[in-house]
């Protein structure tokens, strides 16, 4: 997925690019470098993250540049596979995001031309199709080299020739444009110039953008003009910054109450609407990926529940492969960038099949707020940690608010069911906060646990979602292998592997599974394994049947999911900061996945 | 010049308020009293702040973050070790590496006004501290001068030595940092022990001032430096007022918060964001009021804090009263103001007119009636039809 920026004006290209590359780590942090023009071409780059590079870089001068942070698809992390990357001949360097799909085909033609090759990417061939095509003006070599690729890109370019000069271009992957005073950006995503500006303009598939510090020009591949105004951009920086936390994974923990509440105020579940919402699918389906697809599978039980409507829930990247049944339902895509190409290309796929979509998504202006029929926000704010948090909870927000929607539109529930339960939405906040304020003791107990080298999340209804949930988290950033199980489902084979050497992580809050949830946890307390349970407040019970209880205040079991989850997250984050994992960077991850 | 503010104290005597909350954050008029402080720093131009903090720092940091929209860069450093003993000098001692030339001290849980700030600045010499008068100076650090250079300071003196106390507000240089060293060598704690060591060979210059400082030392105290901050309080309105809303004085009103209609609003009054209001509730002079309050119909509350997330059921009477953080409130709860003799730490404080004060997070009955002058804990149950006559623990199931 990779981040890109660009930048033509008058500061130092090298101190707005690094900036700007620091904001962008999110997306990829195997390599990074930086290219930076002042008649000539200065290229720096090398293998691991921008603290690396930060250290080694030298004073480059030079007023416009551009840069890129890595999360690598084609080759290893290495120096010759990082970006910038240059042609034959040292004139042209290029940055890309994306996949180049035929990227083999162009490579064996540009070989047999002469070009040499020297690194394993797909983006090398674009930089040696620009050089082939380069007449003296790098827009129309653009534009000539799209015409030759297939697959996602966001791409910026730069000539040591055309002084001042940055040329980009969209195609499936996100690029925005910033404009400034007498100076321009050119980013994938607006936190890395949001420093300077807040003026952008977002780039559709199939542009070519020109930049120089005093004209910004858009045009189609086909060289046709395209007027576009500006936005603004109403996010702040604040939430960038670590604030007091040694990581932002914890402060965006701790930041959930606020959003909870700032997403039930945006989702019109109040008095003011009188309640009356058109929303009455036969059936929906709920496609996402990662930490957005457990949000979705809560979701479904939701929905069932409350609307009674037969929901099921896929991964995005399968629905695609999927084949189109006769029922048309409801797709509802979940993604916190809007920018996930799996997503996207499933949302594409089931509107050409001509069902109704439904985007939530936390970004605004992102790709699928325009792909979606219509967008439901998550009002997290921006979050910086690769691990999702705070835009999970607001997508569990995001599915109650959706349900109690349906349910009142389809007439399953009344307008004072509704009023009952979107009062009791809003006691979410000083409960979440009940629940952060024993991270202490969620600390002692992520020392017990922290030696192990695999454990088990079990949870029934829904929430086993969030115990599938709760070992994602745990997979992902303290790299102890984690599974989620329905509790029913143990005996029929997984309670082989529990021992006296895996922990057991079981939710048992007070709902219909309640029962069956002790006899689960004595099924694995009897093979040894110590049990952490997630209780209902005043369940004296539980602690009979568990090493340790953390518990959660009472709530209607359907908000269960957005405590029990909170506690995952903060047992997850205590594990991983006990075994000095790079919480906020794990490896081989980054924040929003724009491949395939 | 750089500023230290002490936001690492957990503030007992204002229990049940500081059970989950640090005495920086607590509300006075809808702001964290720590935001007053670091707002009359910003405004005499300092902007370079580090904060100690300890109990529930995450409150504090998640508030503030890295400072910016109070237009300062806050940088924190945890007090790990709340040792028992732990006191001002403790807590100075641990930026003593962040720290070069002159600084300014400040505790976190003071309102502090700008005019105090610029005072300070103002004068001269190398060791200063802000003095002021006081008609109740037993409760605090007492300074005995000789001209302007400080001579004595007794903490909590039981016989009357001056009316001018330590505001505990101080323009220091980095010289005192083994000072502080050597006097915690020796098992003591406190600032105050720390100037005793060097009023004898260096000379602390006292800063008067009348500019405002006020501390909160006892519950009762919030409502009136509440009523005092909401003086300040302008006309403004971020949310929706329906048709038929009385608003008198000044009332602000928060973004995302509904006014029903038939409400009268008599100001000083602020709203915080998301709250709903009404229909036909009264709201008396210096309320303050947080997020996401709700406050059902028939429903008067006169000069009271309502933290965040309350939730107030209808027909209810609140007067005098602070109410915590999350706390629920079921249909036809009366709270009236007297004169009242309020326990606390074992001993009976006379207070004017005061109502209730719940702590966070409980839930009371309908029907209920407290005393005056009784304070409530935080997780508490009460059920219906109770008459409250006494003070109620943390987490006690009334039935």
């Amino acid at each position: 997925m990779c981040g890109i920026i660009g930048y033509t004006g008058n500061r130092q290209a090298r101190d707005v690019i690094l900036a700007g590359l620091r904001r962008l780590e999110y997306r990829g942090y195997d390599s990074a470098g930086i290219a930076i023009g002042n008649g000539s071409l200065n290229v720096f780059k090398d293998k691991g993250d921008l603290d690396h590079l930060v250290k080694i870089i030298p004073e480059m001068r030079g007023k416009f540049g551009i840069g890129h942070t890595r999360w690598a698809t084609h080759g290893k992390p290495m120096k010759n596979n990082s970006h910038p990357m240059v042609d034959c001949n040292g004139e042209i360097a290029l940055v890309h995001n994306g996949i180049i799909e035929n990227n083999v085909s162009l490579r064996e033609e540009l070989m047999k031309k002469g070009h040499v090759f020297r690194s394993e990417t797909d983006t090398e061939v674009v930089v040696h199709l620009l050089e082939e095509y380069y007449d003296g003006d790098l827009e129309v070599a653009m534009r000539k080299t799209l015409a030759r690729l297939q697959g996602s890109y966001a791409v910026a370019a730069m000539h040591q020739k055309e002084n001042g000069k940055i040329v980009g271009a969209r195609n499936i992957s996100p690029l925005v444009v910033g404009l400034g005073k007498r100076e321009n950006f050119l980013a994938s995503d607006v936190p890395a110039i949001l420093e300077y500006t807040d003026r952008m303009i977002y780039l559709l598939d199939g542009e070519i953008i020109t930049l120089t510090k005093d004209t910004v020009r858009i045009t189609d591949f086909k060289g046709k003009s395209i007027k576009r105004n500006w936005q603004k951009v109403e996010m702040t920086l604040e939430g960038a910054e670590k604030g007091g936390y040694e990581h932002f994974m914890l402060k965006e923990i701790f930041e959930q109450p606020n959003s909870i509440r700032d997403t039930i105020l945006g989702s019109n579940l109040n008095a003011e609407s009188g309640y009356s919402f058109d929303l009455k699918p036969d059936t929906v389906k709920i496609i996402a990926c990662g930490t957005s697809y457990h949000a979705g599978y809560v979701g479904k039980y939701m929905m069932e529940e409350l609307a009674r409507t037969p929901t099921t829930v896929e991964l995005a990247s399968e629905y695609r492969f999927s084949s189109d049944t006769s029922q048309a339902p409801l797709i509802i895509g979940i993604s916190q960038s809007g920018e996930t190409t799996d997503t996207l290309s499933a949302i594409k796929t089931a509107k050409k099949r001509g069902f109704s979509t439904l985007g939530i998504v936390n970004i605004v202006g992102s790709t699928m707020t325009r792909e979606a029929d219509s967008v439901f926000y998550t009002r997290a704010g921006l979050e910086v940690g690769v691990a999702a948090t705070k835009t999970y909870i607001t997508q569990l927000i995001a599915m109650l608010s959706i349900s109690i929607k349906m349910g009142v539109a389809k007439e399953h529930l009344g307008i004072d069911d509704a009023r009952y339960l979107t009062q009791e939405m809003r006691k979410l906040p000083k409960h979440v906060r009940s629940v952060l304020d024993q991270s202490d003791a969620i600390f002692d107990l992520a020392q017990e646990i922290s030696g192990a080298r695999s454990m088990f999340f079990l949870g029934r209804n829904m929430n086993f979602p969030v115990a599938l949930e709760g070992a994602l988290k745990m997979k992902e950033i303290s790299y102890i292998h984690a599974e989620g199980y329905p509790g029913g489902e143990l005996k029929h084979g997984p309670l082989a592997l529990v021992t006296e050497e895996t922990p057991v992580i079981a939710i048992a809050v007070k709902d219909q599974t309640y029962e069956k949830m002790l006899g689960n946890i004595g099924e694995v307390s009897a093979r040894g394994a110590m049990v952490i349970a997630i209780g209902t407040e005043g369940d004296r019970e539980l602690e009979k049947y568990a090493d340790h209880v953390i518990y959660i205040p009472e709530v209607p079991p359907l908000f269960t999911p957005i405590l029990t989850s909170v506690v995952l997250q903060l047992l997850a984050y205590h594990t991983a900061n006990i075994l000095g994992c790079e919480i906020d960077k794990p490896r081989h991850l980054a924040k929003s996945v724009t491949v395939e | 010049m750089k500023a230290v503010i002490l936001a690492a104290g957990e503030g007992t005597r204002l229990r049940p308020f500081t059970n989950s909350e640090p005495k920086p954050m607590i509300p006075i008029a809808n702001r964290p009293i720590l935001e007053y402080g670091i707002d009359a720093l910003a405004k005499n131009g300092i902007t370079d702040i580090t904060m100690v903090v300890g109990y529930r720092k995450e409150r504090i940091m998640s508030h503030f973050e890295d400072g910016s929209d109070w237009k300062v860069k806050i940088h924190y450093v945890d007090q790990k070790k709340r040792v028992a003993h732990a006191g001002t000098a403790y807590a100075l001692s641990m930026v003593s590496s962040e720290v070069q030339g002159d600084f300014l001290l400040l505790p976190g849980d003071n309102i502090i006004s700008p005019g105090l700030i610029g005072n300070l600045l103002d004068s001269k010499g190398k060791y200063r501290l802000v003095v002021t008068e006081s008609e109740t100076p037993s409760k605090y650090g007492v300074v005995e001068l000789s001209g302007d250079t400080v001579v004595n300071i007794v903490e909590k003196p039981e016989t009357h030595i001056s009316n001018l106390i330590s505001t505990g507000i101080y323009k220091f240089s980095d010289e005192i940092f083994p000072v502080i060293d050597k006097v915690i060598k020796s098992g003591k704690y406190g600032l105050t022990s720390v100037l005793q060591t060097i009023i004898p060979t260096t000379k602390v210059t006292a800063v008067k001032t009348s500019k405002v400082w006020s501390d909160v030392v006892y519950p009762w105290d919030i409502l009136t430096m509440n009523a005092v901050a909401l003086r300040k309080c302008v006309s403004q309105t971020s949310g929706t007022v329906d048709k038929g809303v009385t608003l008198k004085g000044s009332v602000t009103i928060g973004k995302g918060s509904v006014i029903r209609s038939g409400t009268h609003i008599m100001g000083p009054v602020v709203i915080g964001e998301g709250c709903e209001i009404g229909p036909s509730v009264c709201i008396y002079p210096s309320t303050s009021i947080g997020n996401n309050v709700r406050i059902g119909p028939f429903t008067i509350v006169e000069n009271s804090v309502l933290m965040n997330d309350v939730q107030l059921s209808s027909g209810s009477y609140i007067s005098h009263s602070v109410i915590g953080e999350g706390t629920e409130i079921n249909p036809q709860f009366c709270a009236v103001e007297a004169p009242a003799d309020v326990k606390l730490e074992g001993e009976f404080k006379r207070v004017d007119r005061l109502g209730v004060l719940i702590g966070e997070k409980s839930v009371i009955g309908s029907q209920v009636s407290v005393d005056s002058g009784c304070i409530i804990g935080s997780n508490c149950r009460l059920a219906s039809h109770s008459t409250v006559r006494t003070n109620i623990e943390d987490n006690t199931r009334v039935i």
